[in-house]
């Protein structure tokens, strides 16, 4: 058991910055998730923690003590890794106790510990199989048995469900829950899966081009994400965004517009702002009291429905004439998720209402988040 | 074929069912070539392996039917033995000259020359095949340039300084010269057999998973630690292939061992100085050369029958998910 502490942690090779300036706090006991897009430098992040790669400036301490300058195994870690990494010759039996026998533990310890390690995996009398022998969900489970067996102060994994197949993925995501909770170790967790992310964190890293962009529990990160990135890279399907500015009372786009008062929400009129609002935080007019607090309502056309049994994703138009956007989103184009029982058609006349309580204003500029949600205007009273 | 209009081999062609021809043997043979050329192939092929097995073996079947033929070198036909069959050679090599002992000789500095090889172009081959570093390309060309330098080119230079004496090397060496001793012969062949053992290996190595060499890192080993519990095992294949290699050709050579030494068994002269001792001044006992020469490939054909399990066992089969 072990806390984790990144100070201005920065890694450069020859012309690229992959990890930059990073300061980073993990507790002790706390399951930590570095979540970003693919080569954003968690994975770098997790290697610096590791001791593979060094880095190239600032320090990095385990349980209090630097080690900056401490190869890989005097760091008391453990790993699993994306490509499970057994030993393809050794069995079972030895692959989980080769750190143990590399540190000279006597054979009945040794024997105890990797029966142990073998029960909370679920791997019992597979010890004399080779890896080649096992399936893919087996083979991770030797692997997480060997990171366990040392008893490791951190625990790291490096996107270790990637290559599991769908129904192993789930399966295996509320194992490591159920192992964290009987472990009780520090574990830091490497994913590009915001999904994966969201469900065992407790608080989540967001990383975007080397750079720390917010560390929270998942579900600040999903309400009150600090930057339009983290908005638009947590929760699934993404936020959808509107440019415009502010004008004097409220925020104007191309295609939409909503009334607030802009000095209650630090925005001064003129200044360019992106309007963010998830999915789920838009509702069908006629069931307007499901927001808690509605806006006026927009007309919109329908463009492609997706059911997923339960819930329908909707691409809507704010026009007939709007083009849909070739990559991502355009502006005029927004998706809302429905009840699955909502009888809509494509290509047809809707009324959609927001949810003002849960719409995101970000600066255009440094697409920091001003606020998480807009409150009516307080004198006016009448609904915009 | 009564038809004369058109030509006779086109209306044989046209027949379905081949035509009942009087051929012999071979024409009938090439016919159904012809028809199905995989058993050309086939036949290629058993005749390839039939000429490179005859080429290989015969020479090695005259030697054993010179061997048991005493001294009647002359009387020994292509086939037979000379009568009668003497295998007294097979004794009298280890009697007329202590040819056990040059065998040892010879299998001792291949041995030690291969360890040597092993453990260098493992380091060399990691350095290589697995780490990025700036100079790596001119590096490894150098290694390459100096394969290609004739062994000769050698000699000389490295004679007069086996030849020195060193004060240093007095309390080890007899008279503080390295010329008469086994480091003469595998000094110079370790580092000779040297570049085609790095290039082999540094193949193998840099084709293991990086995540292998990572977790043996995060599990307790150094780097080296790491490069000789799980990447050397896993290239099992590329090792023994690069042992089994430099073990033959160190166990044959002769041009440096046999001018880094005066000949004699006690100075470490190799095998191929003992089966020509049997080279007399007045006579040649081919008899006791060709037994000689049976005898010492007894230990090379006993290494690879070992080494051929480990050459073909495929253990890096399933070694990570793809």
């Amino acid at each position: 058991m072990a806390s984790v502490t990144l100070e201005s942690v920065t890694k450069r090779y020859e012309d690229v910055t992959a990890v930059d300036n990073m300061n980073l706090d993990i507790n002790d006991g706390e399951f930590l998730t570095l979540v970003g897009p693919s080569g954003c430098g968690k994975s770098t992040t997790m290697e610096m923690i590791a001791g593979l790669t060094k880095a190239s400036e600032g320090d990095v301490y385990i349980g209090g003590r630097n080690v900056t300058n401490l190869p890989p195994k005097d760091r008391g870690i453990s790993m699993v890794f994306q490509n499970i990494a057994l030993f393809p010759h050794m069995d079972v039996y030895d692959n989980i106790s080769f750190g143990l026998r590399l540190r000279k533990y006597d054979q009945d310890e040794v024997e105890r510990r990797v029966q142990e390690a073998a029960d909370v995996v679920q791997l019992k009398g597979m010890m004399d199989r080779m890896p080649k022998e096992m399936s893919g969900g087996q083979r991770q489970r030797v692997a997480i048995a060997r990171a366990i067996v040392r008893d490791p102060g951190v625990f790291l994994m490096d996107e270790p469900l990637a290559n599991l197949d769908a129904e192993l993925k789930v399966h295996m995501r509320t194992q490591l829950q159920r192992l964290h909770r009987e472990l009780d170790t520090t574990i830091v967790y490497v994913t590009h899966d915001q999904a994966q992310a969201m469900t065992m964190s407790d608080r989540i890293a967001v990383i975007n081009g080397g750079v720390l962009q917010q560390v929270a529990p998942p579900l600040e990160c999903y309400n009150e994400p600090k930057n339009k990135f983290v908005a638009g890279f947590i929760g699934s399907p993404a936020m959808n965004f509107f440019h415009g500015t502010v004008t004097d009372d409220g925020f104007d786009s191309k295609y939409m517009g909503m009334q607030f008062d802009p000095a209650a929400h630090g925005v001064e009129p003129g200044q360019d702002v992106i309007l963010g609002v998830r999915p789920e935080d838009v509702h069908l007019d006629y069931k307007k009291e499901d927001a808690d607090d509605p806006s006026r309502t927009y007309s919109v056309v329908t463009d492609v429905l997706e059911p997923m049994g339960d819930e329908v994703f909707a691409y809507l138009l704010f026009d007939r004439d709007v083009e849909a956007g070739a990559e991502g989103r355009g502006e005029g184009q927004i998706l809302i998720s429905l009840e699955p029982d909502t009888v809509v058609g494509e290509e047809e006349d809707i009324e959609i209402v927001f949810d003002r309580e849960n719409v995101h204003l970000f600066d255009a500029e440094s697409t920091e988040a001003i606020t998480h949600s807009i409150q009516k205007r307080a004198e006016s009273g009448t609904a915009d | 074929m009564a038809d004369t209009e058109t030509h006779p081999d086109v209306e044989a062609q046209q027949q379905s069912q081949e035509p009942e021809l009087d051929r012999g043997f071979f024409e009938a043979y090439a016919a159904k070539m012809i028809s199905n050329p995989d058993r050309a192939y086939r036949m290629a092929f058993y005749v390839a392996t039939f000429f490179f097995l005859v080429t290989t073996l015969f020479p090695f079947y005259w030697l054993a039917m010179i061997a048991i033929s005493g001294d009647n070198v002359a009387d020994v036909g292509i086939f037979t033995p000379a009568t009668p069959v003497e295998l007294g050679a097979f004794i009298e090599i280890f009697t007329q000259l202590p040819f056990h002992r040059f065998v040892f000789n010879s299998f001792l500095i291949a041995t030690v020359a291969t360890v040597i090889v092993l453990f260098v172009a493992s380091l060399a081959g990691y350095v290589f095949g697995r780490l990025r570093f700036r100079g790596k390309q001119p590096l490894l060309l150098l290694v390459l340039v100096t394969s290609f330098f004739p062994p000769a080119a050698f000699f000389v230079p490295l004679n007069r300084l086996f030849n020195t004496n060193v004060d240093v090397l007095r309390p080890i060496m007899q008279d503080g010269s390295l010329y008469n001793t086994p480091y003469a012969i595998f000094l110079p062949l370790s580092a000779l057999f040297l570049p085609l053992s790095i290039f082999i290996l540094m193949t193998f190595y840099s084709q293991i998973p990086e995540g292998l060499e990572d977790a043996a890192r995060i599990e307790g080993t150094t780097r080296l630690g790491a490069l000789f519990r799980v990447i050397v095992p896993l290239s099992a294949p590329g090792v023994a292939t690069a042992g089994v290699l430099t073990f033959i050709s160190v166990y044959n050579e002769y041009f440096f061992s046999s001018l880094m030494t005066d000949g004699r068994a006690e100075n470490w002269a190799p095998m191929l100085e003992g089966v020509l001792g049997f080279r007399g001044q007045f006579a040649v006992d081919y008899h006791l050369m060709a037994a000689a020469s049976i005898v010492a490939v007894l230990p090379v054909a006993i290494l690879v029958v070992v080494a051929q399990e480990k050459i073909v066992s495929g253990l890096t089969a399933g070694a990570v998910k793809e």
